[in-house]
């Protein structure tokens, strides 16, 4: 009883100390409000952590921090990371030896770690230029480049994989054969074409004939090639699927239950890594444009729920035609590629003449990918639809465009007539593309984007010049490049093994070109673009583009039976495991083939569903889990600030009282 | 005069090496630079140099947040924004390239919180967003404009809706955008 009266007359006491202090400021609720709000533990906490190291005791707050967490990832100044340290060393001393050899040893395995991912990371190459980019055109541009210099390296794998599964054996098969010395010059063309003396060379599927170890049955070389081939295609597709994936989850399953879009461009809007002051006031510009067109688009959204009927009946019919306009163009794009490729299959005379009718479906997709997506962007301008759909459509419309042209090409090769060894007609085409898009892109940069420059800079008062102005560098349709590019490679590769060390090649020269056009002849885009959520669009596409190589390698592995060239001539693809099969000892066989029955299948399949029903509903709970959550902090917030305020009004009240 | 290597004794180096997340390469630069804005060579690491000269570094003259920068990282009483040698490493090990998300996070947080009270409250909202437009009255948002965009990203990050957004709030936004990391960057 005494205890407690004694604790109430010094909380008074300190009350009234605390008035005393503060008599002159005003005496509204707001302020004891404030007051208390300050002496909040989640508030003290803060301030601890704000404070510097040589006000606050270091010994006080170095208890909160865990020890497992490298020193270094302490929001604190080295002096204070110096303290905690010595602190730990301390606790090293008095624990027991067991517990400090096994956190030195997390230290030096987190060392280790580290050292071998910069090693890895010092490895890959351009990355001054890289930050260059980044300095004057932003993070967006420099996504591009990264995404180049993932392909490269990917294509760089497969190369390594397919001279240690495919060009090395059969090499050292045809070296004990007899060597063929006649020597056939090479004629421009097939370079060009892939005709003639690379026709035979380890470029060609043909090339790889048939041959094995007399005292391994198993060893022989198809069954080497479909080795390698089935891993660069596997290798691909877990590539390919984890970054979607780690992408998908970054953005979208996240982005689109919460939407923060503009605290996103608020607080993550400036890149530090900009030194230019130009660059910079460009930056503030693009920041201010992108704002300004948010909180337009969500004028617009307010707009269109005031549309009236009528509005309403006539945007519809307005879309229905446009819509009906871009199939139309689609239809005839596609229509003029067929007939090209049809015409492309006729023998001319000359031989130039010749050559030019081999590459007249390529230019014909080149020139066609190249105007349509313009009109899109115009056709989108009318439909009414906001800025950001207005541009994803644009987008998916030339997605569209790209893959479905190149699938249409694909289809017509498939459905010619084959000639002696079609394998090699196919690998031929696509050798063909990569060439072909090589040489787009070098006839890009110096006769359709360097002259447009030029004239700019020359006459900048031309009305042309003011017309045209400075080409933007647009990431969405570059980066649609590369992909059509990579799956002409993934397509190809089974039919033209060296397809992979072309294109990296490709890739290489690319970039410099790519580089040259950035710096030299581009201005930065009007439009910021996101890398994230981009990133996963540019996996996704490459998702598209690898899926549709798998099909088409699946339906031409069905179309050239036995009695073809190369390495599968006298079996089909899929007899050549059986011979090695064939030769294992009775309890491997018929594991082998347990496991390729349908029994196992199934309960394969029965697996992955349950697996999957538990990880979709594990998803769903902890979604609800983050509803709840966020509600009760709402509650407690409310709470907290409810009872704050009876507080203040109590003690207001005694303190007139008095 | 020798290369500026021979400077940083040795032990003190492989404490820089622990301490931040910069790589030996990186501290040597860092302190090449740093001596050059000092005038005088294997100065005392603990003496100052002043916020205007360190404002003189290319990587950070065009930077909106310059200022907030050296007065988050400034260790001096007087809350000058004056840095030593040590601060200006805090500093790169924040901004460099290993640097984690968590890390980044709180010093972004706390350079945008500019009354350095804990908490982004509208005004503090207000300035960021005058810093990222351009502070002249021709690039600033509209009145109108500004309240919109304020009550628009409370309404997004204020989660538990007390009006103000806090560091663990903060971090949730950051933590979903993954672009980030990569711009929260200086590098020399």
């Amino acid at each position: 009883m005494m205890d407690r009266a004694e604790r109430t007359a010094d909380f008074h006491r300190l009350l009234s100390e605390e008035s005393c202090s503060s008599d002159v400021s005003s005496d509204s609720c707001e302020y004891y409000q404030t007051e208390i709000f300050g002496l909040l533990p989640s508030s003290q906490a803060h301030r601890r952590a704000h404070a510097d190291a040589v006000t606050h005791d270091p010994a006080e707050s170095s208890g909160s921090w865990d020890p497992s967490v490298p020193l270094r990832a302490l929001p604190v100044c080295l002096q204070a990371k110096r303290d905690i340290r010595e602190r730990q060393h301390l606790q090293r001393r008095s624990i027991g030896n067991w517990d400090s050899w096994r956190r030195s040893q997390q230290t030096t395995r987190r060392r280790l770690k580290e050292h071998v991912g910069g090693a890895l990371s010092g490895l890959l190459p351009w990355r001054h230029t890289l930050h260059k980019i980044e300095g004057q055109f932003g993070v967006g541009v420099k996504a591009y480049f990264v995404f180049l210099r993932y392909l490269l390296c990917l294509n760089l794998l497969y190369c390594v994989i397919i001279a240690g599964s495919v060009l090395t054996p059969t090499l050292v098969n045809r070296s004990s054969d007899d060597q063929k010395t006649k020597q056939p010059t090479l004629d421009y063309k097939d370079i060009f074409v892939g005709s003639g003396v690379l026709e035979n060379s380890p470029v060609f599927h043909s090339f790889y004939t048939r041959g094995s170890w007399v005292d391994f049955e198993c060893l022989n070389s198809p069954l080497l090639f479909l080795l390698g081939m089935i891993s660069v295609l596997f290798l691909s597709i877990i590539m390919v699927v984890r970054r979607t994936v780690v992408g998908y989850k970054h953005s979208w399953l996240t982005g689109n239950r919460f939407s923060s879009n503009l605290s996103y461009k608020v607080f993550c809007g400036w890149d530090f890594s900009v030194q230019d002051s130009q660059a910079a006031s460009l930056k503030q510009n693009f920041i201010r444009n992108e704002l300004k067109m948010d909180l337009e688009e969500q004028k617009f959204h307010e707009r269109v729920q005031r549309r009236s009927l009528r509005l309403w009946v006539r945007l519809i019919f307005l879309r229905v035609f446009l819509n009906f306009l871009v199939l139309v163009l689609l239809g005839s794009a596609f229509a003029l590629i067929y007939y090209s490729i049809v015409l492309s299959q006729k023998k001319g005379l000359h031989k130039t003449l010749n050559l030019m009718l081999e590459y007249l479906p390529p230019i014909t997709m080149a020139t066609v990918n190249y105007i349509l997506p313009y009109i899109f962007s115009k056709v989108s301008e009318f439909e009414d639809y906001s800025l950001t759909i207005q541009l994803n459509l644009t987008l998916i419309r030339s997605i569209f465009l790209k893959l479905a042209s190149l699938g249409i090409y694909l289809f017509s090769l498939i459905h010619s007539d084959p000639s002696a060894c079609g394998e090699n007609a196919f690998g031929k085409e696509m050798y063909k593309l990569t060439v072909f898009n090589f040489l787009e892109c070098f006839f890009n940069a110096f006769f359709v984007a360097y002259p447009r420059t030029f004239l700019v800079e020359r006459f900048p008062s031309s009305s042309l010049a003011q017309m045209l102005g400075k080409k933007e560098f647009e990431i969405p349709f570059n980066v649609l490049d590369l992909v059509n590019s990579q799956t002409v490679t993934w397509v190809g590769v089974f039919y033209c093994p060296l397809l992979p060390a072309i294109s990296a090649v490709r890739l290489m020269t690319l970039f410099y070109l790519k580089k040259f056009t950035v710096v030299r002849c581009c201005v930065p885009a009007q439009r910021m673009f996101r890398t994230a959520s981009s990133s996963v669009l540019f996996h996704f596409m490459l998702l598209l583009g690898l899926s549709m190589s798998v099909v088409t390698l699946v339906v031409n592995i069905n179309r050239f039976g036995p009695g073809g060239c190369g390495p599968f001539k006298d079996t089909t693809v899929l007899n050549v495991t059986s011979v090695c099969v064939k030769t294992l000892p009775d309890p491997v066989q018929n594991t082998i083939s347990y496991i390729s029955s349908e029994a196992f299948a199934f309960a394969l399949i029965l697996a992955e569903v349950v697996i999957l029903t538990s990880y979709v509903s594990r998803g769903r709970a902890n979604r609800k889990a983050i509803e709840r959550l966020k509600d009760m902090l709402v509650m407690c917030s409310s709470d907290k600030r409810f009872l704050v305020k009876q507080h203040s009004t109590i003690t207001r009240r005694q303190l007139r009282t008095r | 005069m020798g290369g500026t290597a021979s400077k940083l004794p040795k032990d003190l180096l492989s404490e820089y090496q622990e301490l931040t997340f910069l790589t030996k390469q990186e501290i040597l630069l860092a302190h090449k630079r740093f001596s050059e804005l000092q005038g005088r060579e294997n100065g005392p690491y603990s003496s100052r140099v002043s916020m205007e000269k360190v404002l003189t570094l290319p990587e950070l003259k065009s930077n909106p947040f310059r200022k907030r920068i050296c007065h988050v990282f400034s260790t001096s009483d007087l809350r000058d924004g004056s840095l030593t040698f040590e601060d200006f490493l805090d500093l790169l090990s924040a901004f460099s390239d290993s640097a984690t998300l968590e890390i980044k996070s709180h010093y972004a947080f706390r350079i945008f919180d500019f009354d350095d009270d804990g908490t982004l409250d509208a005004r503090d909202l207000e300035k960021l967003v005058n810093c990222l437009t351009g502070e002249t009255d021709d690039t600033r948002l509209t009145v109108e404009e500004m309240r919109q965009l304020i009550s628009n990203i409370l309404e997004e990050s204020d989660i538990d809706k007390d009006g103000t957004v806090n560091l663990s709030e903060f971090q949730h936004v950051i933590s979903r955008s993954p672009d980030f990391v990569s711009s929260f960057k200086i590098v020399l």
